[in-house]
């Protein structure tokens, strides 16, 4: 029952609508425009999700010669990515809400504006969601695009506003690292555009499907390849690369953290997938082994860095430069279910993190700060927002029944397959010591939840309140989610397992499908019969 | 008979009960608090129930089977499977679990955060009967990780962190790491602990699943060609291993025992039911599940040997190294826990032992019986220490002393259970599951058989020792101050209410009334157990028929065996006695005696310093390590290398650039003219 033009409406519609939303912000006040955005990216998660159910959709529409089409396609790499995205960005426009109100009555204060209170947060509410709408459709845009040149500007779409929202409403030294931000992964997406041009004018064409029957030069598409693999590496903030991340999801305003932090940078992941797995097999088989050793140190040094981190955003930004190298690593792991378990970490990590930014959120706007040395013994204080934060924490950690161990266990299995099948010591190694690493996630994210809500209650935290339910409702969605998936993950896996078989079959080394056989994979029917 | 469509129904029930109930919990707390604990009770016995329904087919030795659809993307199904050795499991976790429910609800009377409580204990049975109930590996990791969550849920339940929910003696230090530990903290430490164990599991089981594309019990017994290619790779034995990583973990074994020591910082009703009575057991049973499955493949002529042996060994190391330190601890309920590691190690020892002998029938056996009747004993002197606690108002059992005048119902009900973790001779449980272990070592004819058969000795003394000395210090001698204090204060010593004392109550006589007819229940438990192994493992079993030297009831034993557990429990009772009840010497003046004693007495207090050795090199090792990367390459390379050497370079160049902007127009057409003279040279040239 998928619509006409339903991708096309559910990337613009949101664009469209964002003077919209200025406008009504300015005249009508926040409410109204919070529950405009609101409701023109549920109305657009709807079409995405029909979408999907209806088994994918595609749409292609003339654009200029030079490029090539501008097609939309939401198949089964796309659809989670694309669920996850919206369905995110939606419910975190509740939490919004509370959190700029907050935000923008801190700035009036301290503006000395001439405008009275209600103005101010009205016209700023009005930019704030305008911004919003344009941060949501450019990483959908992203993820549905079909062209190098469209997925390029999509990508620069979405990181448009949100430099602006970070410079705008940012706590600490904003403006700097906003530029910080913006620099850094500019950079990356230079070094992307340089490997797209490098494709697109050997192919003739910026089509993906024109490049991947081009049959390029090996070495073309090894150095292209290359080139993604570090612009993407920036996004994803993988080790060496993630020098912007902390900074910049520390300082962001926490709905936004919690947009950037999953959502945006696994885009990173989304990229390899498309870019590399499908696009360029060739490249990926020589890759494969280099990603999943980059995967592996930048999960180990993204914990080790959160293990040392007073500030809960910064300590939330380092587990996201570690949980992107599970997502790396999973990559790495060159088989059906690691690639698969690598996607889904990319759902579960957006559930996770998002609920845990929006702990932190609570927490500044309730109590005041976000340093875990002034907190402790909040449990009693705040149970519903333990209880989502826990769940989020264990979905980080991977513990079942969250969705954390339906990602985590394809993805480590994946590695060891792999292992097993190249004999390749390498890999043995590294899916032990990835292993290891989720013990290093685990004892963070608890060491984290112990500062934070258990213990004694500073005396000064007497009086601190329950956020109300603009903030509530969004994390018990989201952690009643992670639960329902990580106990019937076939509502993603039912996408995402035949996606990757086919990219394994028909575009993945031969070489790999020779030492496949012999050894019964439970990919090709082998489990449970 | 029960109809297998019911009996499909029960086997899922057992588990889906408690956990829908959880999720009651909270509501009903919402709505009103008094029911909270009626309903629970009424979960955990619907629970019990379903498991007791299950009974009768599963001692007829058929099975039930039943699979539904789950991870359909990749094949996988869910499913329940209740075999002999399931359905007894079930049904040991259902009615202990039921009992120290009805425990909990005088222990935990008057608690604010009780629907917490509730929640977390009805999760947890639920958890530890997917594990007993799952037909599959990664359905029992679902349950393996549902037990640790809620332990680390209960073990910080007081999560305040409030001086008297602490374990340890305050101030205390170990290699320079502080002995004493809040709930918090326990309850981190145990999760964290157990997940090291927890991420071999899965190593094992992915093993196993790349090689034979299945988690599934039945399916890994039906086609064996996966272990042949295992074993063709060395790949086979490392998985075993790795797989009993997990259950060395979730049972507390060296060397990853140490967590269940702080795990005592929980409400004794939960030391009761988690870490005693069922979760610590959880890999045991995961031992039970897998060793015949890795013994059978002997007859396709692969041999796990090496596997049994580690689990032997582990086993005895345990046994012997908790004995050691539960004679020499202060508090009650550590003594307990320091017992319950060491009692899982007679189990997992008889694990191991049934695999490197041919009589594997008999140490299965032995070892299973050992965990059904610890149990009930240790589940008994865990309420009855929780009792004392609840009376008492300290952890110590230098607090208490003389109280026998005062409780003499838990004084008789510890005194029973008490007999049987030290193995009282022909009228306890412990007695003849500790005699079967002894017997099946010792008939091995594994070449570690003596030794691990002296070890075994040598901890059955200690246990009776430390079992005596607990009972003394707490019930003989003079009162110590702090009770004298209570009862100046106007706290009376008096009993437990009917709720606490008639659970340990329950579980102490059964531990005597079972004790009494023990051999003839471990012989149909052997007999039950010998064709479960024969009709789904295929491993065919004769019960020792060597000649009997003894007469009466007792042909059939081992008579070395059992010499030797009769000394071991008249020769540590005895000591015990000395030292403790008849107070005839002091234990002081021998520890400071000489310096022999002393340096003894003080390895075996300050833990043979593996605890505090963890700490320095997997806590303050790493984190040290960390910080210095932080500091010294985050903080300088990253941050001020990249971030700010990048800015002053931009900076630099940007005044380079700046001082070309001279304003002067003869420069910029000195400059200008300079260009077309380089243009005009190179297309000259």
């Amino acid at each position: 029952m998928a619509m006409d033009y339903a991708l096309l409406q559910a990337v613009f519609i949101p664009l469209f609508a964002s003077p919209l939303a200025y406008m009504v912000g300015r005249r009508y006040g926040m409410g109204a425009a919070t529950w405009l955005t609101f409701g023109v990216l549920l109305y657009c998660t709807v079409l995405i999700i029909a979408a999907a159910i209806d088994g994918g959709a595609e749409e292609r529409y003339p654009w200029t010669q030079m490029f090539g089409e501008f097609g939309l396609v939401l198949d089964g790499l796309a659809s989670p990515f694309a669920i996850i995205i919206y369905a995110l960005s939606t419910i975190i426009v509740l939490y919004s809400r509370p959190y700029m109100e907050h935000k923008f009555a801190e700035h009036h204060a301290a503006d000395g504006s001439s405008q009275t209170q209600i103005q101010y947060v009205n016209q700023k509410s009005g930019l704030y969601f305008a911004l919003y709408l344009v941060f949501a459709m450019g990483m959908l845009g992203t993820i549905l695009a079909t062209n190098l040149i469209e997925f390029y500007v999509f990508f620069e779409v979405m990181l448009i506003p949100a430099f602006f929202m970070v410079a705008l409403w940012g706590d600490g030294n904003r403006r700097k690292i906003s530029l910080m931000f913006f620099f850094w992964t500019h950079v990356g997406a230079v070094v992307l555009l340089l490997g797209f041009l490098a494709l697109g004018f050997s192919a003739g064409s910026f089509d993906f499907a024109a490049v991947s029957d081009a049959g390029l030069d090996p070495d073309i598409v090894l150095a292209a390849a290359v080139a993604i693999a570090i612009g993407l590496g920036v996004k994803l903030a993988a080790f060496m690369f993630h020098i912007w991340l902390p900074w910049v999801h520390g300082a962001a305003p926490t709905p936004i953290s919690a947009l950037l932090s999953p959502v945006m940078i696994g885009i990173g992941a989304y990229g390899i997938f498309r870019l590399i797995v499908e696009l360029l097999p060739g490249a990926f088989s020589e890759l494969a082994v280099w990603f999943h050793v980059w995967g592996l140190v930048t999960m180990i040094y993204g914990g080790a860095m959160a293990l040392m981190q007073d500030d809960i955003k910064r300590l939330l930004a380092y587990s996201s430069i570690s949980q992107m190298g599970y997502l790396l690593f999973g990559i790495g792991s060159y088989s059906v279910l690691g690639l698969a378990g690598a996607e889904m970490m990319y759902v579960t990590h957006a559930l996770g993190k998002g609920l845990l930014f929006l702990m932190a959120g609570i927490l500044i706007v309730r109590v005041g700060t976000r340093s875990l040395s002034q907190l402790g013994g909040l449990a009693g204080k705040m149970p519903i927002t333990a209880v989502c934060a826990v769940i989020g924490a264990l979905t980080i950690a991977g513990v079942p029944p969250t969705s954390g161990f339906m990602g985590e266990w394809l993805l480590f299995y994946g590695a060891l397959e792999t292992a097993i099948n190249e004999g390749s010591t390498l890999r043995f190694v590294t899916f032990g010591l990835g292993l290891v690493a989720t013990a290093l996630t685990m004892s963070y994210m608890l060491w984290m939840l112990k500062r934070i809500f258990f213990g004694k209650l500073p005396e000064k935290l007497g009086k601190v309140k329950e956020a109300g339910w603009h903030m509530l409702a969004p994390m018990m969605v989201l952690a009643g989610f992670t639960i329902v998936l990580g106990i019937y993950p076939d509502i993603f896996l039912e996408q995402i397992v035949p996606y990757m078989g086919g990219v394994v079959d028909g575009g993945i080394g031969v070489e790999y499908a020779g030492a496949l056989e012999g050894i019964p994979s439970p990919i090709d029917g082998g489990a449970g019969h | 008979m029960v109809s297998h469509e019911f009996g499909a129904a029960a086997a899922w029930l057992v588990w889906i009960i408690p956990f829908a109930a959880s999720l009651a919990m909270p509501a009903i707390a919402k709505w009103q608090l008094r029911p909270v604990g009626w309903a629970a009770i009424g979960a955990a016995a619907l629970s019990a129930i379903m498991a007791a329904s299950l009974l009768p087919g599963a001692i007829s030795g058929s099975e039930v089977h039943d699979q539904t659809s789950w991870i359909s993307a990749i094949g996988l199904e869910a499913g329940v499977l209740a075999d002999p050795l399931a359905v007894i499991m079930a049904n040991v976790v259902a009615w202990i679990s039921l009992l120290i429910v009805i425990y909990s609800t005088g222990y935990m009377k008057g608690d604010p955060n009780i629907a917490r409580f509730w929640f977390w204990m009805l999760f947890f049975i639920g958890s530890m009967q997917l594990i007993v109930l799952s037909d599959n590996l990664l359905q029992v990791f679902f349950g393996w990780e549902g037990v640790g969550l809620a332990s680390y849920a209960l073990i910080g339940f007081w999560y305040r962190d409030k001086k008297k929910d602490h374990v340890g003696q305050e101030g205390r230090r170990v290699l320079g790491m502080l002995d004493y530990y809040s709930p918090t903290h326990a309850g981190m430490k145990a999760f964290v602990m157990t997940k090291i164990g927890d991420v071999m599991m899965l190593a094992g089981m992915f093993l196993i699943f790349a090689f034979a594309g299945t988690f599934g019990f039945r399916e890994l017994v039906a086609d064996t060609a996966w272990a042949t290619a295992m074993s063709a790779e060395g790949l086979l034995i490392p998985a075993a291993v790795l797989l009993f990583g997990g259950a060395v973990g979730k049972s507390s074994q060296f060397p990853l025992n140490e967590w269940l020591l702080e795990a005592m910082t929980g409400p004794t009703a939960v030391s009761a039911l988690i870490h005693a009575a069922t979760m610590v057991k959880a890999g045991v049973f995961l031992v039970a599940r897998l060793g015949p499955l890795f013994f059978a493949l002997g007859a396709a002529g692969i041999l796990a040997d090496q596997f049994f042996e580690i689990v032997a060994w582990v086993g005895a190391i345990t046994a012997l190294l908790l004995a050691t330190q539960a004679i020499v601890n202060p508090e009650i309920k550590k003594v307990l826990a320091y017992s319950t590691g060491s009692q899982i190690g007679y189990m997992m020892m008889a694990l191991g032992i049934a695999g490197l002998s041919e009589q594997f029938a008999d140490g299965y056996t032995a070892g299973f019986f050992h965990l059904i009747s610890h149990a009930m004993f240790k589940a008994s002197l865990f309420m009855a220490a929780g009792s004392l606690l609840h009376i008492v108002g300290s952890r110590f059992m230098t607090d208490m002393g003389g109280l026998r005048r005062h409780l003499k119902k838990t004084y008789l009900f510890m005194w029973a259970a008490g007999l049987a973790l030290m193995g009282a001779p022909f009228i306890t449980t412990g007695f003849w599951s500790k005699d079967a272990v002894f017997a099946a070592v010792f008939e091995s004819g594994s070449t570690w058989a003596m030794p691990i058969f002296a070890i075994a000795v040598i901890t059955a003394i200690i246990t009776a020792f430390y079992t005596t000395r607990m009972i003394g210090m707490v019930f003989f001698g003079p009162k110590s101050e702090h009770v004298k204090k209570r009862e100046a204060a106007g706290h009376p010593i008096h009993e437990a209410p009917l709720s606490m004392w008639v659970p340990y109550g329950v579980l102490a006589a059964i531990t005597i009334g079972l004790g009494i007819m023990g051999l003839a229940f471990e012989e149909s438990l052997h007999d039950l157990f010998a064709e479960y192994l024969d009709g789904s493992f295929g491993i065919h079993a004769a019960h020792y028929t060597g000649d009997s030297v003894l007469p009466g009831f007792l042909s059939g034993l081992n008579p070395v065996a059992l010499g030797a557990s009769v000394a071991a429990f008249a020769g540590g009772i005895g000591l015990g006695y000395a030292f403790y009840i008849g107070r005839w010497v002091s234990p002081a003046r021998i520890v400071n005696s000489n310096i022999v004693f002393y340096a003894i007495h003080k390895l075996f207090l300050n833990r043979w310093y593996i605890n505090a050795s963890i700490y320095w090199c997997f806590v303050v090792a790493p984190l040290w390590l960390a910080r210095g990367v932080f500091r010294y390459f985050e903080r300088t390379a990253i941050d001020y290398g990249m971030n700010t050497g990048f800015e002053r370079a931009a900076l630099w160049g940007a005044k380079v650039i700046q001082h070309t902007q001279t304003g002067v127009t003869q420069s910029y057409l000195y400059v200008f003219g300079a260009g077309l003279l380089f243009v005009a040279l190179i297309l000259l040239i």
